[in-house]
């Protein structure tokens, strides 16, 4: 047990350590550049980061975290999906405005989730500030973040058709036939029945953690 | 004026709360059928078929629901008389489920063979040509699913009268997801058959398999006397006396079959997540089987056979 919760603590630091500079170095961009310099300032942190959080659905499977499979692995694919699904391989939509949107959206969240996870595992639990912005800063940033990455999908789109990438044709000896386009398209539709999935997750969280709106009390 | 005696059950939550208040009263030699109705009675929305009634202080594991036909006083205490109710959320009968997630397929793999014009207003070339393949799988796969209609109809011997209703969401998906990809991959204008040998070896082994798959869902039909029924039987005859879940084997060949004549990764994708689903359905049978016929009291001891998949497992 104690192994596990030392694991969990450096995971949990050392990605709050990557988020926080994601976030400062996208915000000084977008202070003294503008907008189309987010990417740019973020790139290679935001791969790194990004990508390792594979490991959270690697820990919900085993059950080393709590996290039921069925958050985790949406929320994650969906992420890396758009780190190297989209804004990796088309170039072309990395000074689109959704992109600002969505790095500062992930990376406010992350740097409260990380760091609302970290001091849980190191002093069994967090402030209780931390705890009230881990379960209502969501109410925002899940639909910006939600809306930044179904845009980013979509602008990618064109691009996607123009350039055939990671498309299999047919015919082959499998008759396996895949295309990116479609397939994203597609994507951009499971966010329609997920996010409210994610999202009521979410809220169910909060209301075991801050527990029920209290009652208001009436006057007579 | 005769008054019945009666019996007041508390009705505790899995957490060890009560849930309603006082109890609920029925007759002293009432049945669990009489509980779930009083409990109805209390709350419309809790039908009987979303209820699980347990006891209390059942010790390890998951205790199994006691029939509704039984008497509640051979159950609980007579000094502190108590059931645990466990809410299972609407329900849908199992009979509706397999009727609708079974439909999707037979509507949504012919449209790719019969209307060719959903691969030309995605920009693939026109179909010239119908392989030989493709008609058999076609009728392979339309055979299949009506056969497994009929069966829910008229064979199936359900022992649980009703499934959670998230249920119906999850497994249509699954059935027509597969539907729609493999009937995409199999009937797309740049399909490419197999040779002559492989597909006739491909049939034969579909064939062989569907029928005996239909044998065996007759053999499962006449161990049951009636529906609702939570009995449980050696199965016995055919490939059972070797395989303790040979429906699902034979099913697993069908698909093989099918995948050996048409060569397609979405078949065999298909067949590769059934054969998964089916190996954990059939371990848990295996080992409810071998727990239940232990050899005592008179039950008969369960014989040493393979499970799903001989000779591995």
């Amino acid at each position: 047990m104690g192994l596990a919760r030392a694991y969990l603590a450096v995971y949990n630091w050392v990605l709050f350590a990557g988020w926080s500079q994601i976030l400062y170095s996208a915000v000084f961009a977008l202070y003294t550049r503008g907008p189309p310099a987010v990417y740019e300032a973020v790139e290679k942190p935001l791969q790194i980061w990004q990508t390792a959080a594979l490991l959270e659905i690697f820990n919900s499977i085993v059950g080393i975290t709590s996290s039921p499979v069925t958050a985790t692995l949406p929320q994650i694919s969906s992420r890396v999906f758009i780190t190297w699904g989209v804004l990796f391989s088309f170039p072309q939509v990395r000074d689109h405005w959704l992109v600002t949107s969505l790095i500062l959206s992930w990376a406010v969240t992350e740097v409260i989730r990380y760091s609302f996870f970290g001091l849980k595992e190191v002093f069994g639990s967090p402030p209780r500030f931390l705890l009230w912005l881990r379960y209502t800063t969501f109410y925002v940033l899940y639909p910006t973040g939600i809306c930044s990455e179904a845009g980013l999908i979509f602008v990618a789109l064109p691009f996607m058709k123009e350039t055939g990438l990671y498309s299999l044709r047919m015919p082959n000896k499998m008759n396996f036939g895949f295309d990116y386009y479609y397939a994203s398209i597609l994507a951009i539709l499971a966010y329609i029945p997920g996010s409210p999935g994610m999202y009521s997750h979410m809220i169910r969280q909060r209301k075991k953690a801050l527990g029920a709106k209290p009652k208001s009390v009436k006057e007579t | 004026m005769r008054t019945e005696r009666s019996l007041r059950i508390q009705v505790l939550g899995r957490n060890g709360k009560e849930i309603f208040k006082g109890g609920v009263e029925v007759p002293e030699e009432g049945t669990f059928s009489d509980l779930k109705g009083a409990i109805q009675r209390r709350n419309k929305k809790y039908y009987p078929d979303r209820q699980r009634i347990t006891l209390p202080h059942q010790g390890q594991g998951r205790s199994a629901p006691i029939d509704s036909s039984k008497k509640l006083k051979d159950y609980v205490t007579t000094d502190r008389p108590q059931v645990i109710f466990k809410d299972l959320g609407p329900q849908v009968s199992y009979r509706s489920l397999f009727l609708f997630e079974y439909f999707g397929p037979l509507i949504i793999y012919p449209i790719f063979y019969f209307y060719p014009q959903v691969y030309t207003h995605f920009g693939l070339p026109k179909r010239t040509f119908v392989y030989p393949a493709q008609t058999y799988a076609l009728y392979a796969w339309c055979f299949h699913y009506a056969k497994r209609e009929l069966e829910t109809l008229f064979v199936h011997r359900f022992s649980h009268a009703t499934s959670p209703l998230a249920n119906v969401y999850r497994n249509c998906i699954y059935y027509w997801a597969f539907a729609g990809f493999i009937g995409y991959s199999l009937n797309h204008p740049n399909y490419n058959p197999v040779g002559e040998t492989q597909l006739y070896v491909g049939i034969v082994i579909s064939i062989v398999s569907q029928l005996s798959n239909f044998y065996c869902h007759i053999i499962l039909r006449n161990l049951r006397k009636s529906e609702g029924k939570h009995s449980h039987h050696i199965p016995h005859g055919f490939l059972f006396n070797s395989v303790t879940c040979a429906n699902y084997t034979t099913e697993i060949m069908q698909w093989l079959g099918f995948n050996v004549a048409t060569q397609t990764l979405a078949g065999y994708l298909f067949i590769a997540s059934g054969t998964y689903i089916m190996t954990v359905w059939a371990v848990q049978k295996h080992s409810r089987l071998v727990k239940m016929f232990d050899g005592q009291d008179g039950r008969g001891k369960y014989p040493q056979r393979y499970v799903i998949l001989p000779p591995f497992v």
